[in-house]
């Protein structure tokens, strides 16, 4: 067994590929999934009857069961009742609902540090309870529960891989896609244990930034 | 529903896969975790530095990635692993390296003056582990290892992607069969049920963890007068 570093550089345009389609399925989904767990929140928040209810069973029901079943459940089984997604939308929308569950309570846990003093001064002031949620709760929600959200997008992007299993050609697909008809499992599985840890790394690398930038009013008192 | 019944032989045997899987990954699991865990607390800096680079390197890596390079990496080495002893491989170095920080994260919570009292008491390093330090550790390791079990579970789905026969491949396999036979694809009953045992399974871990996190806590609150 010799590791031959000149088949991965053959390989790279392959593998460019599947980082792409990682990165692309993985950055929509994040966004979704954020806007799931701000409009979750908010349900939360203001205990909104029933809507309230159905956002705690979505968020345990995505919780308890494995994403890879989520996955089959909504490439295989609702195409058998009618409501059949492409590849890359089945896969877009399993990694959104799976992470928006875990933003809901990320960004329910920054609602809960808003003081409650926040909520009586802008009633006092007339706003509606839309403006509190838009314009006081959530710019001071999305500071606390900045660190928590990171690691729900890091998943996320982790997670992408097993998008591999309905055969949609993200990193890993490639990767196992070329391993059974060249046999480099080594060489492969090396360079996309790399590739997908240098692509966490930038993610919280740009998330470290976003903080700092965002708390840039608070630093000097 | 029909294939449901007609098919409850093969699907037990799927689930009890799964259970002897979840089992034989939670007892590997158990073992690498308290004795790395309690290592990782040790003032040996190599020591500490080799047991981070483990849980960093495992928790960072794709599950499935993990899972994948094994199967398909041991014969490379020249072992050849069963999909079981792959899956179960793979996920006790992923499930593990969770693990050993729970127990790390349980032990270093205790507080410091517990070591300092049972070391003037004379006690030896291996005693303040087993009586002073170990048992008021499970108070934060219980729940959160409760939590690593019902991921556990969930994990062992990916056995279904390198052919182990547990309980989402018996439901594959219900599928592709009922659909070769009627023409009609049962998808969507089939995994909506796969979905709801597996909920039911693991919402009885998470109230469990839960649980536990509230009963340990109650007793801390009325010995810390």
């Amino acid at each position: 067994m010799d590791f031959d570093v000149n088949y991965l550089i053959e390989q790279w345009p392959a593998l460019l590929d599947g980082v792409l389609m990682t990165l692309q399925v993985s950055l929509l989904a994040i966004g979704f999934s954020l806007l799931i767990g701000v409009v979750g929140g908010a349900i939360r928040l203001f205990r909104l009857p029933l809507l309230s209810q159905i956002v705690v069973l979505y968020v345990e029901l995505i919780r308890n069961t494995p994403i890879l079943v989520q996955l089959f459940f909504i490439f295989y089984g609702l195409p058998a009742v009618g409501l059949g997604l492409s590849l890359y939308w089945s896969g877009v929308l399993c990694l959104s609902l799976w992470a928006g569950a875990y933003q809901i309570e990320n960004i329910r846990g920054g609602l809960a540090t808003v003081e409650r003093g926040m909520l009586e001064a802008s009633r006092a002031l007339s706003l509606r309870p839309t403006q509190y949620f838009c314009l006081i709760a959530l710019p001071i929600a999305v500071r606390t529960s900045l660190p928590a959200s990171l690691n729900t997008a890091i998943s996320l992007l982790k997670n992408s891989s097993y998008l591999q299993a309905i055969g949609l050609a993200e990193l890993t697909f490639v990767a196992v896609d070329r391993i059974a008809t060249d046999f480099r499992a080594i060489e492969m599985f090396s360079a996309i244990c790399v590739i997908y840890l240098s692509l966490v790394a930038v993610l919280a690398l740009l998330t470290g930034r976003l903080s700092a930038y965002l708390q840039r009013p608070f630093q000097h008192q | 529903m029909s294939f449901f019944i007609e098919n409850w032989g093969f699907i037990s045997k799927g689930l009890l896969m799964t259970i002897e899987l979840a089992l034989v990954i939670l007892l590997f699991t158990t073992v690498i975790s308290v004795i790395l865990g309690v290592l990782a607390t040790l003032p040996n800096k190599l020591l500490r530095g080799v047991i981070h680079a483990y849980v960093e390197l495992f928790r960072s890596i794709p599950l499935i990635v993990n899972v994948f390079f094994i199967f398909f990496g041991a014969p490379m080495f020249g072992l050849d692993l069963t999909p079981f002893a792959a899956v179960t491989t793979g996920l006790t170095l992923w499930g593990s390296a969770n693990g050993i920080e729970i127990v790390r994260g349980g032990l270093e919570s205790v507080a410091r003056h517990q070591w300092k009292s049972a070391w003037a008491l004379g006690l030896k390093p291996w005693q303040i582990y087993l009586y002073v330090i170990g048992p008021q550790s499970l108070k934060a390791i219980l729940p959160a290892y409760t939590g690593l079990l019902t991921l556990l579970v969930q994990a062992t789905s990916l056995g279904a992607l390198v052919g182990v026969t547990e309980f989402l491949k018996t439901g594959q396999t219900i599928i592709e069969r009922t659909t070769m036979m009627t023409g009609a694809s049962p998808a969507f009953e089939v995994y909506g049920i796969v979905l709801l045992v597996y909920f039911v399974i693991c919402s009885a871990l998470s109230w469990l963890s839960r649980y536990l996190e509230r009963r340990l806590n109650r007793s801390s609150i009325r010995s810390a007068h």
